[in-house]
C-alpha cells in the first residue's frame, strides 16, 4: 500500500491534483471486473459528484435503508475523504451488497433495462458470471431509486428505430432509451466504423420480414437505428465475446479496434457535431472468455492512470493505444479495450 | 467525383466486399487499368518477435545518383528532384551494372528492371570506372527503400526482385522511428534518421551501402542522448533547397531546426515554454549551437511534418487534431484547422503547393486548400484511422492536355483498415459548395467562378475550429483495395508504381498500368518509356518521394 502509493505520488509530484484520491481496490476473488468498472464510474466526475452530494444529504436525513446506491455512495465517500492521497481500499460492503442483490435479482426476468447503465457484458461473457452478475444488480439498485433521474441524466440516450415498409413506404419510428451501445466489431476497424455499421440500413426480408401495420401483413422493409438523443456519458461496449456456433461455445475476438480519444457521433440525428472525450476504458486481459482479468484505464486531470485491483500506476496517454487489440489472430498481446466511457464536452445542461 | 451527401454508396463498395474474403488479390483495377503487385520487400524472417509492435514501420524512397554528380545536368527539371527525373537520369548512366549478391548489395539498377538477375551480373569494376572518387568499388547508383523495423533500419533495392533487404543497420539503445532522404545533398550526408530516444543522425546512404558492418558509419549525431529534447522523434524532414537544414519533430509538441554542417558542440538550451498551448519560436543564443532554433507548436505530439515543394511552407499535424501551416522563413502561422475529431496522423502537399492532404483518427482524408484557406473536401471510405496520404504527382489527368480544362488531382491514402484508397479531385466541382445548406439537404454545387462564400472568413494566422459535417463536401474513393493483412502506415507514389507499407514492416510495390506490361519485355523499353514520358510530366515532377 505504502510503497505503491508513494511511487504514484512521486510520479505525479507537485502535479498531484488538488483534492483527488487515487486508491486501488482490493480483490475479493473474481471481483476485478467489478473493481475496474467502479474505478471508471468513480472517475466519471459528474456521476461521482452527484453521488457524493446524495450521500451527504442522506446522512443528514438519517437512516435510509441500505441499498446498492447507498453502498456505492458510501464507497465513493470513503475514497474521497481519505487523508492519504493514494492507497488501497476494500470495497467490502459494496461487494457484499452486490452479491446479495445479485441473488435477489437473479429471479427477475427483465434485466435488460437494468443491465444497461453500466454496459454489462453478462450476455456475452458467460464465464465472468460472478463478476458480471453484480453489475446487473448494481444497475438495478440504482435505477430503483427515486434519484433515478440523475443516473438517467448522465447515462441515458434515446435511439430511434426506423423501419420503412418497402411496399407502402410508411416509416415506423420507435424510440427506445439506452444506457450503452453494444457494437459488433470487425478486424482492423475503428469505433467510428463500428458506429457507422450500427446505424447502417438493414434490409428485412425472407425469413425476417417486418409486420407492417398499414399493409396488415409481413413485408420487406428497411431498418435503421439512429441516435436521437446522445447521452451525456456515452458507454460503448465492444462485443468481444462471440458465440461461435460451430464450436458451441464463446470465443474472444481479439480484433484490433482503434478508438480515438475524441469522438463525434456523425450518425446521430441531431447535434451530430457535439464532441465526446474518452475518460475511461475497461480492459479485458486474456485470450479466451473462460479466464482472464479486468483492469481499467482512467483519465483524471489530464493524466492517464492504470488501475489493476490494488495497484494504481500512471501511464502515458500514448500507452492507451496498446489496448486496441491485435491485427493477427494469435498474438501475445491479450489486453483489449472492452468498455469505453466517453463524456460529452458540451455543457451538461444542454438539452 | 463528389458526393453531395453522406448517404451515397461509394463506387468501391464492391471491391471492399472482395476485401472481406480471405486472401489478398495481387492486382486492383482503376479506370486507367490494372495495378499489379510486382515486388514485396520485408525484413528478414528471423526477426525477433519482441521487436514487433513496438515501432511503426515508415518507408523512405532514396534515389542515389551517379557520383560525382553529372546527373544533375541531365535532370534539370527540378532543383529538388525526386522520383522520375533522377531515375531516368541514373538509368542513362548505367547500362546494367548489377552488383554481386555475394557482397550483400546490389548496385546500379536505375531503370533496368531485369527480372532475370542472372543476365545482368556485371563486374563491379566496370561500373566504378566512372567513379572519380576512386577507392570505392561500389557506385551506389539506384533506388532504395529505407525502412525501420524494431531497432533496425533496413535498406532494400527497389528494383530487385529480392524480398530481403541488402543492408541492415542496428541501433543498440533506441529504435529508429522516422527518416528522410535528400537526393540533392552536396556533401554526401543525405539520409536523416530520428530515434525513439529523441536522438537524430545524418549519414551518407552511399557510405552505409559501401560498408560491410551493421552499424552506422560516418554519422553525425544530434541531440545526443536526448540532451536537448528527450521525447520521441515523430517526423524528420530536409528543408528543400537548403542543402543541410533539417527539422525534427518530437512527441512533446516541439520541432527543432538543425544544420548538418554544424557539429553541435555549442550550448543549445532554450527558454522554458511558458504556455504549452502557445506557439513560440526561439533561436539558439550562440552561432555554433545546433539545433539553431526550437519551435513550440502545440500541446501533445506533433505526428507528422511536411514541407511544400519549394520549402516556403511547412505543415504540421498532431495530437490536438490541428493542421498548421507556417511560413518557414517568417516563422509565422499562416492558417490551419482542426480535424473533425481526434488526432491527425499524416499530411502531404500537392506538388504545386495548392493543397494539403491530412488523415487522422476520424477516418477521414481531408483536403485543405491553401488558396481558400479552408477544408474543401472530406474523403469518406476508410474503416479505420488514416495513416498515410500522398498526391500522385506522376499522374496526369485525361484532360490535362487541353488548356483551361478542369484541373484534376489524383491522390491516395492508406489506413489501419489495411486498405489503399485512390481518389480523384476535380477542382471546379469542389471549390464552391454553398456553405449553408439545409439540414438533411444536400449541399449544392455551382460551377464557374470562385464564390464569395469562401472569402473573408479567416484572417491570416488563425486556426479554424472543426467544420460541421454538413458544411464540407464529401468525396468517395475511386478505388478501395485491401492490400495487406496488417494495418498500413504509409504509401509512396513513384513514376512506375505505388508503394504501400504496413506497420509491421512489409512493403508492396504495385506497378502502374502500362508499366507492368513493359516489364516483361526488355529493360531498354522501360528506359525509353520513362524518358519519353518525362516531358509530359514536366512541372509535375516533385516531392512525392520526399515525404511519404
Amino acid at each position: 500500500m505504502g510503497a505503491a502509493g508513494s511511487k504514484l505520488e512521486k510520479a505525479l509530484g507537485d502535479q498531484f491534483p488538488e483534492g483527488e484520491r487515487y486508491f486501488g481496490l482490493e480483490n475479493f476473488g473474481n471481483t476485478c471486473y467489478c473493481n475496474s468498472v467502479l474505478q471508471a464510474l468513480y472517475f466519471c466526475v459528474p456521476f461521482r459528484e452527484q453521488l457524493l452530494e446524495y450521500y451527504a444529504d442522506n446522512k443528514n436525513i438519517g437512516d435510509v435503508e441500505e441499498n446498492l446506491l447507498t453502498c456505492l455512495a458510501d464507497l465513493f465517500t470513503q475514497i474521497s475523504s481519505q487523508k492519504k492521497k493514494t492507497g488501497v481500499i476494500a470495497p467490502k460492503r459494496f461487494v457484499q451488497r452486490l452479491k446479495k442483490q445479485n441473488e435477489l435479482f437473479r429471479s427477475y426476468m427483465h434485466q435488460k433495462e437494468a443491465r444497461a447503465a453500466k454496459s454489462d457484458p453478462g450476455t456475452s461473457s458467460p464465464s465472468e458470471k460472478t463478476a458480471n452478475g453484480p453489475k446487473n444488480a448494481q444497475a438495478n439498485g440504482v435505477s430503483k431509486e427515486p434519484l433515478v433521474t440523475w443516473v438517467h441524466k448522465n447515462f441515458q440516450g434515446i435511439l430511434t428505430n426506423e423501419t420503412r415498409c418497402l411496399r407502402c413506404e410508411t416509416v415506423t419510428a420507435r424510440d427506445e432509451t439506452f444506457f450503452d451501445l453494444s457494437l459488433d466489431i470487425e478486424q482492423n476497424s475503428s469505433i467510428t466504423s463500428c458506429l457507422k455499421n450500427f446505424s447502417s440500413t438493414e434490409t428485412l426480408n425472407a425469413e425476417d420480414k417486418f409486420f407492417c401495420d398499414k399493409c396488415c401483413s409481413l413485408q420487406e422493409a428497411q431498418k435503421r437505428m439512429k441516435i436521437k438523443k446522445p447521452p451525456h456519458i456515452l458507454v460503448i461496449h465492444l462485443k468481444r465475446f462471440k458465440y461461435i456456433e460451430q464450436l458451441g461455445r464463446y470465443k474472444k475476438l481479439s480484433y484490433r479496434v482503434v478508438f480515438p480519444l475524441e469522438l463525434k457521433l456523425s450518425n446521430t440525428v441531431e447535434d451530430a457535431d457535439s464532441e465526446y472525450s474518452l475518460f475511461a476504458v475497461v480492459v479485458h486481459v486474456g485470450s479466451g472468455p473462460n479466464h482472464g482479468h479486468y483492469v481499467s484505464l482512467v483519465k483524471s486531470h489530464n493524466h492517464w492512470l492504470f488501475f489493476d485491483d490494488e495497484n494504481v500506476e500512471m501511464i502515458d496517454e500514448s500507452a492507451v493505444q496498446t489496448f486496441f487489440g491485435s491485427a493477427q489472430e494469435y498474438s501475445s498481446n491479450t489486453d483489449h479495450g472492452y468498455i469505453l466511457f466517453y463524456e460529452s464536452l458540451a455543457s451538461s445542461d444542454k438539452s | 467525383m463528389i458526393n453531395p451527401s453522406n448517404g451515397i454508396m461509394s463506387p468501391s463498395s464492391s471491391s471492399s466486399a472482395n476485401a472481406q474474403s480471405p486472401g489478398l488479390k495481387t492486382y486492383f483495377k482503376t479506370p486507367e487499368g490494372r495495378y499489379k503487385l510486382h515486388y514485396e520487400k520485408t525484413h528478414p524472417t528471423g526477426l525477433l518477435h519482441y521487436a514487433h509492435g513496438k515501432t511503426v514501420t515508415q518507408v523512405t524512397l532514396a534515389h542515389l545518383k551517379d557520383k560525382p554528380v553529372p546527373a544533375s545536368a541531365t535532370a534539370p527539371s527540378s532543383s529538388f528532384s525526386a522520383g522520375g527525373s533522377v531515375r531516368s537520369a541514373a538509368a542513362r548512366f548505367l547500362s546494367g551494372s548489377n552488383g554481386s549478391r555475394a557482397l550483400s548489395f546490389v548496385g546500379g539498377n536505375g531503370g533496368s528492371k531485369s527480372l532475370s538477375g542472372s543476365s545482368r551480373v556485371g563486374s563491379l569494376g566496370a561500373s566504378s570506372s566512372s567513379n572519380l572518387v576512386g577507392s570505392l568499388s561500389f557506385d551506389g547508383k539506384g533506388t532504395y527503400l529505407i525502412f525501420n523495423v524494431g531497432d533496425t533500419i533496413f535498406i532494400s533495392d527497389l528494383n530487385s526482385q529480392d524480398k530481403d533487404p541488402i543492408k541492415a543497420l542496428h541501433f543498440g539503445n533506441s529504435n529508429p522511428v522516422c527518416h528522410a532522404f535528400d537526393p540533392d545533398a552536396k556533401d554526401g550526408h543525405d539520409l536523416l534518421i530520428g530515434l525513439n530516444s529523441g536522438d537524430a543522425y545524418s549519414v551518407s546512404l552511399r557510405q552505409q551501402l559501401q560498408d560491410v558492418g551493421k552499424k552506422l558509419v560516418g554519422a553525425h549525431h544530434y541531440n545526443k542522448d536526448g540532451c536537448v529534447n528527450n521525447s520521441r522523434c515523430t517526423s524528420i524532414a530536409w528543408l528543400p533547397g537548403s542543402d543541410g537544414t533539417f527539422i525534427v519533430a518530437h512527441a512533446d509538441g516541439n520541432l527543432y531546426v538543425y544544420e548538418k554542417s554544424k557539429d553541435g558542440a555549442g550550448d543549445s538550451t532554450f527558454p522554458v515554454i511558458k504556455d504549452q498551448n502557445q506557439l513560440s519560436v526561439s533561436h539558439a543564443r550562440y552561432s555554433k549551437s545546433n539545433p539553431i532554433a526550437r519551435w513550440h507548436i502545440c500541446q501533445g505530439s506533433i505526428n507528422s511534418i511536411a514541407f511544400s515543394t519549394d520549402g516556403a511552407y511547412i505543415a504540421t499535424v498532431g495530437r490536438d487534431g490541428y493542421l498548421r501551416v507556417f511560413d518557414y522563413l517568417k516563422e509565422q502561422l499562416i492558417c490551419g484547422s482542426k480535424s473533425y475529431y481526434g488526432a491527425l496522423l499524416c499530411c502531404a502537399w500537392s506538388v504545386d503547393g495548392k493543397y494539403i492532404l491530412t488523415g487522422g483518427e476520424d477516418d477521414l482524408v481531408q483536403v485543405w486548400s491553401m488558396e481558400d484557406r479552408k477544408v474543401v473536401a472530406w474523403c469518406e471510405g476508410h474503416n479505420s484511422w488514416v495513416s498515410g496520404v500522398a498526391f500522385d504527382s506522376y499522374w496526369s489527368s485525361p484532360n490535362s492536355d487541353g488548356i483551361g480544362e478542369t484541373v484534376m488531382y489524383r491522390f491516395g491514402s492508406v489506413g489501419q483498415d489495411t486498405q489503399l484508397l485512390l481518389w480523384d479531385l476535380e477542382m471546379d466541382e469542389i471549390v464552391v459548395p454553398l456553405r449553408r445548406s439545409l439540414p438533411g439537404g444536400s449541399p449544392t454545387f455551382s460551377t464557374g467562378s470562385q464564390s464569395s462564400h469562401w472569402d473573408s472568413s479567416c484572417p491570416v494566422g488563425t486556426l479554424q475550429p472543426a467544420p460541421s459535417m454538413r458544411d464540407v463536401p464529401k468525396l468517395s474513393p475511386l478505388v478501395a483495395h485491401r492490400v495487406h493483412t496488417e494495418p498500413l502506415s504509409g504509401l509512396i507514389f513513384t513514376q512506375e508504381s505505388v508503394l504501400t507499407v504496413c506497420r509491421e514492416g512489409h512493403i508492396k510495390v504495385w506497378m502502374r498500368p502500362g508499366f507492368a506490361e513493359s516489364l516483361s519485355s526488355n529493360s531498354e523499353t522501360v528506359l525509353s518509356t520513362s524518358l519519353k514520358e518525362k516531358p509530359l510530366l514536366s512541372g509535375k515532377i516533385g516531392s512525392s518521394s520526399y515525404k511519404q
